[in-house]
């Protein structure tokens, strides 16, 4: 199996592994660099556990080769928080927005990617933006009140 | 009504809690089966069946064999050297762990490959060789008893078609009697189909075995480790897992709605490996393995009936169930009743008679009956009685509610004995429904529906 050697920025480290072609962006991350907060819940692109920034981007982590990575950024869950939690992340614990925490990670990614582009979305935009993450635990309500707590209290961080 | 609520110093009562568990989930420092990670770990793949039922003629595993990162493949003639091949279900059934002869579902575990990494693990399934030869099969669960139906457990002594049990409950002849004399008689067949739960997290496990000690640890998204432990040592007490030798732990769960209680094959097959080879075993399933292979939920075909007055006064109710329990009766059923508590199917009516039976039938599906307290069988019951109470208002033009109020168990006839022989404790149904009524605003719903259905 070909190998190539890489280097990928997550979440601000530069991590360099040689890896195999086909290995998965997912497993990079979770295998090789031990970052496991990112889920594997389908394989297959539909549950949306995975989900990560690439450049900014939400993409979902097992649809996507390591090599596609190489020289790029990827911000994973244990990314978000700085000196304090990320507003989605408050929002997700004051809202009770999971259950298993399964999906969270992934669910708190793609909101991210959300919220960079639309600081204010409607409770639809909500939905949409959020409508490639899946929670078995049907907790979508709280989901979606926790994305509008974040949206609201990064508002309010940015007019102060 | 009134407000249980401590005060704010006290807190608990009345006071929303912040779960212990979210700060770590937040921050994605969960710890599921998947994050585990043991030294020298080793990953498990397994090859699955394309067929429904079939013979097995031959498994090749030299060229799997021959990939620089497999370690080992196992069959289910590797396991038949320990005694492993089979296991007990909870039911007093059997079922297999890997096959010798034949597999009874698509996507049945007919060997695993152990390798140095996941992407090996899987390479290795590709390159095990199977050779099936197809058998007809039995999907229709009406058809499981017919005479030319192939036997599926033709492994099982003095098993001679596809009948696993007959249950019955009440009084047949006295409710017989009640729909001869009936003024109405509403007849229904409902039929809960086959469901999975399909939670966020499918099912694995790793597997480390201590040949010093001889003690087992098992790390295993399960619901009920204390139980998989009883269980693990009456798969494998005979070779020396006795329970005091066995820890499992049940790390952070992705979801598991009942679909994480059963012991699946593919832990069976990950421990035997474990304690053969000496090395930590990880196993994961993927969501295809998951949705295919694990237990299910529900598959009872109902037909119901009841017997009513012409005023509505419920008198009698006759339920037949046939129930598709796949290739083995593996339902986790703490009752020990074949249907759980499906009984129950009275509801909060006062039924003077009743009667219901369930056949238990045999098909090529995995086996399970087990999720969403579905075991108990009290899910399918409930559905059973409150659709057919709503079919008899609709037969008598009457109103849902009112047909409900004036059947329920009054309150002053507590404790009542149910046609099944049950005690119910205590209820005040009548106080229930009314409670709810008034929160809807009932009456108010009415007037807008017919308002709605005037203007079509």
């Amino acid at each position: 199996m070909a190998t190539q050697s890489i280097t990928i920025n997550i979440n601000g480290d530069a991590k360099s592994a040689e890896v195999e072609d086909r290995l998965l962006l997912v497993h990079f991350i979770r295998d090789n660099h031990g970052l496991t907060g990112t889920h594997i819940g389908c394989d297959t692109t539909h549950c949306g556990a995975c989900t990560v920034l690439l450049d900014g981007t939400a993409v979902k982590s097992c649809t996507v080769f390591a090599v596609q990575a190489n020289g790029r950024e990827v911000t994973t869950i244990e990314g978000m928080e700085g000196e304090a939690l990320h507003p989605l992340q408050e929002g997700f614990m004051e809202e009770h927005g999971l259950q298993c925490g399964f999906c969270t990670p992934g669910m708190i990614m793609s909101s991210k990617h959300l919220l960079d582009n639309n600081p204010d979305p409607t409770e639809e935009e909500i939905r949409w933006g959020i409508s490639g993450n899946l929670c078995r635990c049907t907790g979508y309500q709280n989901i979606v009140k926790a994305v509008q707590y974040a949206s609201n209290k990064l508002q309010e961080t940015s007019e102060e | 009504m009134a407000q249980c609520k401590t005060s704010p110093e006290v807190g608990g009562m009345g006071h929303s809690v912040k779960r212990k568990e979210d700060p770590r989930f937040i921050r994605g420092q969960g710890n599921y089966v998947d994050d585990v990670v043991r030294p020298g770990m080793v990953f498990m793949d397994i090859v699955r069946s394309p067929y429904a039922h079939a013979k097995i003629k031959s498994i090749n595993t030299e060229k799997a064999l021959a990939h620089p990162g497999v370690a080992a493949v196992i069959t289910g003639e590797t396991l038949k050297e320990y005694n492993l091949h089979m296991m007990p279900t909870l039911m007093s059934d059997t079922q297999m762990v890997l096959p010798i002869e034949k597999v009874c579902y698509q996507a049945q575990e007919v060997a695993a490959v152990i390798a140095t990494d996941r992407y090996s693990a899987a390479d290795g399934v590709e390159l095990v060789e199977v050779e099936y030869e197809p058998l007809p099969v039995v999907v229709d669960p009406h058809k499981a008893t017919d005479p030319d139906a192939p036997i599926i457990r033709d492994d099982k002594e003095g098993q001679e078609n596809n009948h696993i049990f007959h249950w019955e409950s009440g009084d047949k002849k006295g409710t017989d009697d009640v729909f001869k004399k009936a003024d109405v008689v509403v007849k229904e067949n409902i039929y809960l189909p086959r469901i999975h739960v399909a939670s966020i997290e499918t099912c694995g496990c790793v597997s480390e075995f201590d040949s010093v000690s001889g003690q087992l640890t098992v790390w295993m998204t399960t619901q009920a480790p204390h139980a998989i432990r009883t269980v693990l040592a009456l798969v494998a007490g005979h070779v020396g897992l006795r329970e005091d030798k066995i820890r499992v732990i049940s790390p952070d769960i992705g979801g598991g709605f009942g679909g994480k209680v059963p012991v699946y094959p593919g832990y069976v097959i990950a421990i035997a490996a474990s304690v053969v080879t000496g090395l930590p075993i990880k196993w994961i399933e993927d969501r295809r393995e998951n949705l295919q292979a694990d237990s299910f939920a529900r598959d009872y075909h109902m037909t119901c009936e009841i017997a009513a007055d012409k005023d509505g006064t419920l008198n009698g109710l006759r339920i037949n169930t046939l129930a598709d329990h796949g290739y083995a009766d593996a339902a986790a059923n703490p009752s020990k009743w074949p249907a759980g508590m499906f009984s129950i199917c009275t509801g909060s009516y006062n039924f003077k008679n009743a009667f219901v039976e369930v056949d238990g039938v045999y098909t090529n599906k995995p086996p399970g009956g087990i999720a969403y307290r579905c075991s108990f069988r009290v899910t399918e019951a409930v559905h059973a009685i409150e659709r057919m109470v709503d079919m008899v208002a609709d037969e008598l033009g009457m109103d849902a509610a009112e047909i409900r109020m004036n059947n329920f168990i009054p309150k002053d006839a507590f404790p009542y004995k149910s046609p099944m022989g049950w005690e119910y404790d205590s209820g005040d149904y009548h106080g229930a429904l009314k409670l709810a009524m008034d929160k809807i605003g009932y009456d108010k719903l009415l007037k807008e529906q017919a308002k709605k259905r005037e203007k079509g």
